[in-house]
């Protein structure tokens, strides 16, 4: 008996706690992880495996992302990136 | 001992002779030469862990911090290459430093910034959204039986002192003078969009994560936490969780 009254108090306490949630999710949703933009150190973070913030070693490096606004991160200018924009994912950077 | 413990001795100890075999370019007292390098190496260091804990220096004061610091240098060399992770042991070195037995809070809160160093270099990780947690609830027979994966850069610090309130006054966030420090608390490092936060939990909010991390399942940790606290709010620290997306999975 006691089992099914702690399913119910869980379901009932998970559940307020998600309409509580509810707003706060969607303004957290506002900005993307934007590759290749950051100048040298000054990346939020990198790629699977690698040290965090303030590890990238170049300016733009393909693999370090910096968070920027949502719609932002296309249009801003990478000057590793063959669409010469940061993108939305680790890149190759150009070789020149 | 081979020549390189040899060196690190000697790195370490002012008192030992410099390594045997020592030249200079231009010939001046390799000892005079060797004492430079000896002090380079002991206040980076030094500087390391002031970097670390800014917050455990403001308490003591820079003079009290720094001789401690070295001290522990000595005692305890970086095993590691990753200067950011320097400091592990600090706490402890700090709670049997009878110098600092007048401060007893010291300890717990170079803990909690070793956990915010923790919590910042913590591995990216995909919290569970709003909508996948409510098709958890549609399943709810089998609620009580589920583990919670959390955030790898979570941690819990529970503490007869008032850690987070003692942090916060440092950051211009608290008042110090209106702080307690014996108060005890209990603090959530987490980070939500990658700033990294420490929360001040209720005492029973403290255990119920504690007993999840530990691994109990959901049913067992409520349980015994309404059990332990008559004051126990499930509902506030579910929402905390979600909300500042430190839940990855929940699963049988």
């Amino acid at each position: 008996m006691l089992k099914q009254t702690t399913a119910t108090a869980l379901a009932m306490a998970l559940g307020a706690a998600l309409t509580v949630v509810a707003v706060p999710a969607v303004a957290a949703a506002d900005g993307e992880k934007c590759f290749g933009v950051a100048l040298k150190g000054k990346n939020d973070c990198a790629g699977a495996g690698t040290s965090c913030a303030g590890s990238s070693k170049t300016d733009y490096q393909a693999d370090a992302w910096k968070l920027v606004p949502t719609g932002t991160c296309e249009k801003t200018a990478s000057k590793t990136s063959a669409t010469g924009y940061g993108q939305l994912a680790a890149f190759k950077a150009n070789s020149k | 001992m081979s020549s390189q413990q040899k060196f690190v001795a000697a790195l370490l100890n002012a008192e030992l002779p410099p390594p045997a075999g020592l030249l200079t370019w231009n010939g001046s007292d390799p000892a005079a030469r060797f004492a430079v390098y000896r002090n380079n190496v002991q206040v980076s260091l030094v500087n390391a862990l002031a970097d670390t804990f800014p917050v455990t220096q403001a308490l003591v004061g820079e003079a009290f911090f720094r001789a401690m610091a070295q001290l522990y240098v000595k005692a305890e060399p970086p095993r590691s290459r990753v200067l950011a992770f320097y400091g592990v042991s600090f706490a402890r070195f700090i709670e049997q430093f009878p110098p600092a037995a007048t401060v007893p809070y010291l300890a717990d809160v170079a803990r909690l910034e070793m956990q915010r160093v923790h919590a910042y270099h913590a591995t990216d990780a995909l919290a569970l959204s709003a909508d996948s947690i409510a098709q958890v609830l549609t399943d709810g027979e089998n609620l009580p039986r589920l583990q919670i994966q959390f955030h790898p850069a979570l941690s819990l610090l529970k503490s007869p002192y008032a850690v987070v309130s003692l942090w916060a006054a440092h950051q211009g966030i608290a008042d110090i003078s209106t702080i307690d420090p014996y108060t005890p608390e209990t603090a959530l490092v987490i980070r939500p969009q990658l700033e990294v936060e420490a929360i001040r939990l209720h005492a029973s909010a403290g255990d119920f994560v504690a007993q999840l991390l530990q691994g109990a399942t959901l049913g067992m940790a409520m349980e015994q936490t309404s059990r332990d606290h008559q004051d126990f709010d499930l509902t506030a620290i579910l929402g905390l969780l979600i909300r500042s997306q430190t839940i990855l999975s929940m699963h049988l």
